[in-house]
């Protein structure tokens, strides 16, 4: 699959999973994006552990050590899977998942090389020894247990943004 | 709260469940909703084709179930899991009593496992001096209630926004809404406060990977990802026949059992926990025990009826069901509900227990269809329905009719006369012995489809 139908592909499935999309372009444009989401917000909290999560600048006002205390939260995430517009968490390299779910809003960079066109082409690449904890993200915590109505944000995160980058 | 469930007559209790209007009308609803999103979901996809090579793997996993099973032992241990085979009910309950017990531990969050409702696991710690609180919202509702659920996938669905409204203000001390929004925020607040004391969580598996020793966990809430993260100590207990060969096995049903379940590509998270944190990681429960439970499963293996341990627990074959859409979850009184859950309740607790389940189904053949994993669910009904006639468990009229009926099918003299008898006695009997119970049953034809075509 060339990348622009992934991209194309994982838009309209994130789209549709209830989460927000955001397709950056240039470097100049990240910082801009992010700062969208997180303009006033008083709580962020960003792992500063990848490149791209050390180049993000946080508000010094706005910004906590611990997820725990934090309404948002900015990373960088592994994989996407355009097929089912999916954002992969992974619990290598010192990330703690329990940050892209206790916070209300989860922010997502990922880099458009780690899209991949489907569950197939992903499973493929997952060599042993495995991370102890592998997430699919797929749009916001939700319930359809009072009446199958569809509720957003009941355990974790009610917004959940990807940023294509 | 959970139940150890000893199955009643469903008879009488469909007769029950069929007077109470709110039930039905949630029951339809539900049911409406649930059918609709499934049919969407797969309405573009080649879900034949899929279903088939579903199929091909769960058979292979049942060919070989204890080479899979001892080969995810082995990943599983080396990853830093222990694991324990339960070869009953009673011993699985021990056995996380025990790792419970020798820990310590006095406050447990449980992510839904159906497995431990069919092996009664709340009742039995909660009795312990155990605090054991459901973290699915659905759970919560119906463990707030001292109910069961009354679905595998939605519990509470035989429930509407008012009587929660009710149970909650009456349970909780809040004040009474029938908004579902404040009602979800009611319970998170104070769920939020028990993942955060709990010492350990419990969780079942939709799937478990023998080469990689991997639990698969789907949920839509995200309370499944709290259970399994925020405790030191996590416990997943599920029966032996969740295994899937590999993790490369994965896709087809990722694929297909959150379309199958609930008409969604894929639910919102799905965690793939292999083993215990590593060094340098900040993720996973720093010790794992997974609890593989038998409790029958074994020797259904051995038997005629071992396609039912295909199942991957979807509910597509619940909600199809026109016998389910009357009478809901709770007039089975089982874990399970539904064609699957007839099934593998009469194969669990054995046909002199569970026999009267086999009233709830009329062998329409929806529930073949939706099946994701090809399991011949109408076979199998048709199968044990004749095995408890074998074993003389249905009623003594019926049995007597049948073989009245048996009887004069064999001699054309006798059946000829009894269809003249009925057409005569039709009016009479619907008037006096039925009691208006045959009403809208067609009357018999004034001339038999034999007469019409001689």
């Amino acid at each position: 699959m060339m990348m622009e139908d992934k991209i194309f592909l994982f838009r309209a499935r994130i789209a549709w999973s209830g989460a927000g999309v955001k397709l950056v372009t240039s470097p100049e444009d990240l910082q801009p994006a992010i700062s969208e989401f997180i303009q006033g917000a008083d709580s962020v909290f960003c792992p500063g552990i990848t490149e791209i999560e050390k180049s993000i600048v946080i508000p010094p006002e706005a910004r906590v050590n611990d997820y725990m205390h934090a309404k948002i939260t900015v990373e960088e995430v592994m994989a996407g899977i355009a097929e089912t517009g999916t954002i992969v968490c992974v619990s290598s390299s010192g990330k703690a998942l329990q940050a892209s779910l206790v916070p209300y809003h989860h922010v997502a960079v990922i880099l458009r090389e780690n899209i991949f066109a489907d569950l197939d082409e992903f499973f493929a690449r997952m060599n042993s020894p495995l991370p102890t904890n592998i997430t699919f993200v797929t749009g916001p915590s939700r319930t359809g247990d009072i009446e199958q109505t569809l509720s957003i944000g009941v355990h974790g995160p009610g917004r959940v943004d990807v940023v294509i980058y | 709260m959970s139940h150890t469930h000893t199955t009643s007559n469903f008879r009488d209790n469909a007769v029950a469940a069929l007077q109470d209007n709110a039930l039905r009308a949630a029951m339809r609803k539900a049911t409406d909703i649930f059918i609709a999103m499934r049919v969407n979901a797969v309405s573009d996809i080649p879900v034949e084709d899929w279903k088939d090579k579903a199929s091909a793997i769960r058979a292979r996993v049942l060919d070989n179930l204890p080479a899979y099973l001892d080969e995810f032992s082995a990943t599983a241990s080396s990853a830093g899991a222990v694991v324990y085979r339960a070869k009953d009910a009673q011993s699985a309950r021990e056995t996380v009593l025990h790792i419970l017990k020798d820990r310590g531990v006095a406050n447990i969050v449980k992510a839904k496992s159906m497995v431990t409702e069919e092996i009664g696991l709340n009742d039995y710690l909660i009795s312990r001096g155990m605090s054991v609180v459901e973290t699915d919202l659905g759970e919560y509702i119906v463990q707030l209630a001292g109910e069961p659920p009354s679905h595998i996938l939605g519990p509470a669905l035989h429930k509407n926004r008012q009587q929660i409204g009710r149970l909650f203000e009456e349970k909780l001390g809040v004040p009474y809404t029938e908004d579902a929004e404040e009602l979800i925020g009611i319970a998170k607040r104070i769920l939020r406060q028990k993942f955060f004391e709990a010492q350990a969580g419990i969780s079942g598996a939709n799937f478990v990977t023998a080469d990689s020793g991997s639990i698969i966990i789907f949920t839509n809430e995200g309370n499944g990802r709290m259970v399994t993260t925020l405790p030191p100590l996590h416990i997943a207990v599920l029966s032996i026949e969740k295994v899937l060969p590999s993790l490369s096995d994965l896709p087809i049903f990722i694929r297909l059992l959150p379309r199958s379940a609930s008409g969604q590509i894929l639910s919102s998270y799905m965690s793939i926990i292999t083993g215990t944190r590593k060094p340098g990681e900040l993720t996973g429960a720093k010790e794992l025990h997974i609890v593989l439970v038998d409790n029958g499963r074994s020797e259904i293996l051995r038997g005629e009826f071992r396609d039912i341990l295909k199942c991957i627990r979807c509910s597509a074959c619940i909600n199809v069901c026109p016998v389910y859409r009357m009478v809901g979850g709770h007039a089975y009184s089982s874990a399970y509900q539904g064609p699957m859950g007839i099934i593998l309740t009469t194969l669990l607790e054995g046909m002199d227990k569970a026999h009267s389940l086999l009233d709830a189904t009329t062998l329409c053949g929806a529930c073949a269809e939706a099946c994701p994993v090809c399991v011949p669910l109408p076979r199998l009904l048709a199968q044990l329905r004749e095995d408890r006639v074998r074993k003389g468990f249905t009623p003594v009229m019926e049995r007597m009719a049948m073989s009245a009926f048996g009887q004069a099918l064999r001699v054309p003299a006798i059946f000829h006369a009894g269809q003249a008898a009925l057409r005569l006695f039709w009016p009479l009997a619907q008037g006096t012995v039925a009691n208006g119970r045959f009403n809208g049953i067609a009357p018999p034809a004034k001339t038999s489809f034999r007469r019409r075509i001689s």
